[in-house]
């Protein structure tokens, strides 16, 4: 396959899965020819409906989403994954495994599931996954689901990322909901109560309605949020499911949102841009040098950090 | 971790359930740095082919205990040309009659582990595919 980054965009962009593949290859390898792919598929982006699902583990997330991915092809609708897992901290490997729950969409040429690995990035994504989601939307793709590590805590990536906030609870553990409301209760868009069937599942509705209720009071303009259950296994819940996430797409879009919300998923990821090459260069212009002078206690961190920004503006001066 | 993480494709091809090896390999595979899909079981080589592609893998690796192999590697081989991947490294392990091993090497099968391989034998094997691989890239 041509390995440049123009002609891969150009072939990416007609749909072609084996460059959408090489693409994400390459921004999730730090590859230096990600940035002139983006640069090149971007002004065909903004279409798709992110979709991001989050939940602790054991919460069926993988589950749902192949139930959800049945759905949206039943409508005719064309549909990418990005399923996140842990990389591990001490050898940077990983073992992915989504797609096992997903293996009845494997030949459907409308469905694109790709795994990633976390790569020492907390938060629940990978720093690839804002790029890849990018990828699959302009390759057309009606919906891009991203599945977050299910560490349940704090995986507010995710709602930086998605237009559409699901959260995944399950019926019978307190302690996940506890979990839930500490991290992003404040930003789910729907939420799930899947494994419906089993005992508590009433409990564990209500626990999520008196949360929701609580949040209701302190935005008092928002619309409410659906509560839904499913029991993905056996496929029940998926069309209800799909329903609220298209509601909240036209309610989004209704409201000036859709755009807003791509908007601000582009300024801080330029922010973040900026604020990682900055610091790499002030780093270099720095060297050891001062991190042993405030190891000898000669230069407090503040005064460190001046330092190296007035260094950084002399040279884009003298440049 | 700036250095690319090799990705590796495990599967397993029909009606074979046993998942000892595969399990093992993958463990063994996830504490050397690499990053490893799982398809699960029941594969069809079209699924594994189309998995291929869309994860972007560097090698597929194939357990085979419950023979069957010398009908499905060729295959899987064939549709990875055909969908222009032939440059991913293909290996197999499992049960593999010594007597399959020259159908399957000819069929495009890139190196055979078999029963009782060591793991760290297939990780320095793998790694050092890699380490050329990235060299030939380089230049
Ligand atoms: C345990 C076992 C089972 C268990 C499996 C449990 C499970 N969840 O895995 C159970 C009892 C379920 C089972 C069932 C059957 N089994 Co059985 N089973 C075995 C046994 C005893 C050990 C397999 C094992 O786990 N080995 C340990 C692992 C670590 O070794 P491994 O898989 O070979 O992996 C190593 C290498 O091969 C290599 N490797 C393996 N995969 C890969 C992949 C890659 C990419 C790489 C690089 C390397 C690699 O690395 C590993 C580490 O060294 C073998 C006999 C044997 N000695 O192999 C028979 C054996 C495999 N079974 C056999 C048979 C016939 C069956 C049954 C059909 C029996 C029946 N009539 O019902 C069923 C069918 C199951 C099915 N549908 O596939 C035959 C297969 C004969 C053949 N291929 O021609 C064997 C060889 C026994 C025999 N001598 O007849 N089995």
């Amino acid at each position: 396959m041509g390995q440049d980054a123009g002609d891969v965009a150009r072939r990416l962009l007609t749909g072609e899965i084996a460059a959408g593949a090489r693409a994400i290859r390459w921004l999730d390898d730090r590859d230096p020819r990600g940035p002139a792919l983006l640069a090149a598929v971007y002004p065909h982006t903004g279409r798709a409906q992110i979709v991001g699902i989050t939940g602790p583990p054991g919460a069926g997330k993988s589950t749902l989403t192949d139930m959800l991915v049945a759905e949206w092809r039943s409508r005719g609708m064309r549909v990418a994954v990005l399923a996140v897992d842990p990389s591990s901290p001490f050898t940077g490997g990983a073992i992915l495994g989504d797609r096992v729950r997903m293996a009845r969409h494997a030949l459907d040429p409308g469905v694109f599931i790709r795994s990633l690995g976390t790569r020492g990035q907390a938060g629940g994504l990978s720093r690839s996954t804002h790029d890849a989601a990018l990828v699959f939307d302009a390759m057309g793709y009606d919906i891009v689901v991203v599945e977050t590590v299910g560490v349940g805590q704090d995986e507010i990536d995710v709602v930086n990322l998605a237009h559409t906030t699901i959260i995944v609870a399950v019926p019978g553990l307190g302690d996940e909901i506890q979990a839930v409301k500490a991290g992003i209760m404040e930003a789910g868009d729907i939420f799930v109560v899947n494994k419906a069937d089993r005992d508590g599942y009433d409990a564990t509705r209500r626990q999520m309605e008196m949360m929701l209720h609580l949040r209701a009071q302190s935005r008092p303009a928002q619309p409410e949020t659906p509560v839904l259950r499913s029991v993905a296994a056996r496929g029940e819940g998926g069309a209800e499911i799909v329903e609220a996430i298209a509601a909240h797409r036209t309610r989004l879009e209704g409201a000036g949102d859709f755009a807003r919300r791509n908007g601000l998923r582009a300024r801080a990821q330029v922010i973040n841009l900026v604020k990682d090459a900055l610091t790499a260069r002030a780093l270099e212009l720095g060297g050891d040098a001062i991190f042993d002078a405030v190891d000898a206690r000669r230069i407090d961190p503040h005064g460190a950090a001046e330092h190296l920004l007035r260094q950084l503006d002399e040279r884009i001066i003298a440049a | 971790m700036n250095k690319r993480p090799l990705r590796v494709l495990l599967a397993k091809l029909g009606m074979d359930t046993h998942t000892v090896g595969v399990t093992i390999i993958g463990h063994a595979l996830r504490e050397a740095g690499m990053e490893v899909i799982f398809t699960g079981l029941k594969q069809t080589p079209e699924m594994v082919c189309a998995a291929a592609v869309q994860e972007d893998v560097d090698v597929v690796g194939i357990s085979t205990l419950s023979a069957g192999h010398t009908r499905s590697l060729p295959r899987l081989a064939r549709l990875l040309r055909e969908a222009g991947a032939e440059d991913k490294l293909l290996v197999a392990g499992g049960v593999i009659p010594e007597e399959d091993r020259a159908v399957l090497e000819e069929a495009g099968v890139d190196r055979i582990f078999t029963m009782g391989s060591d793991t760290r034998d297939i990780v320095a094997y793998l790694d050092q595919w890699w380490a050329e691989r990235q060299a030939e890239e380089a230049a």
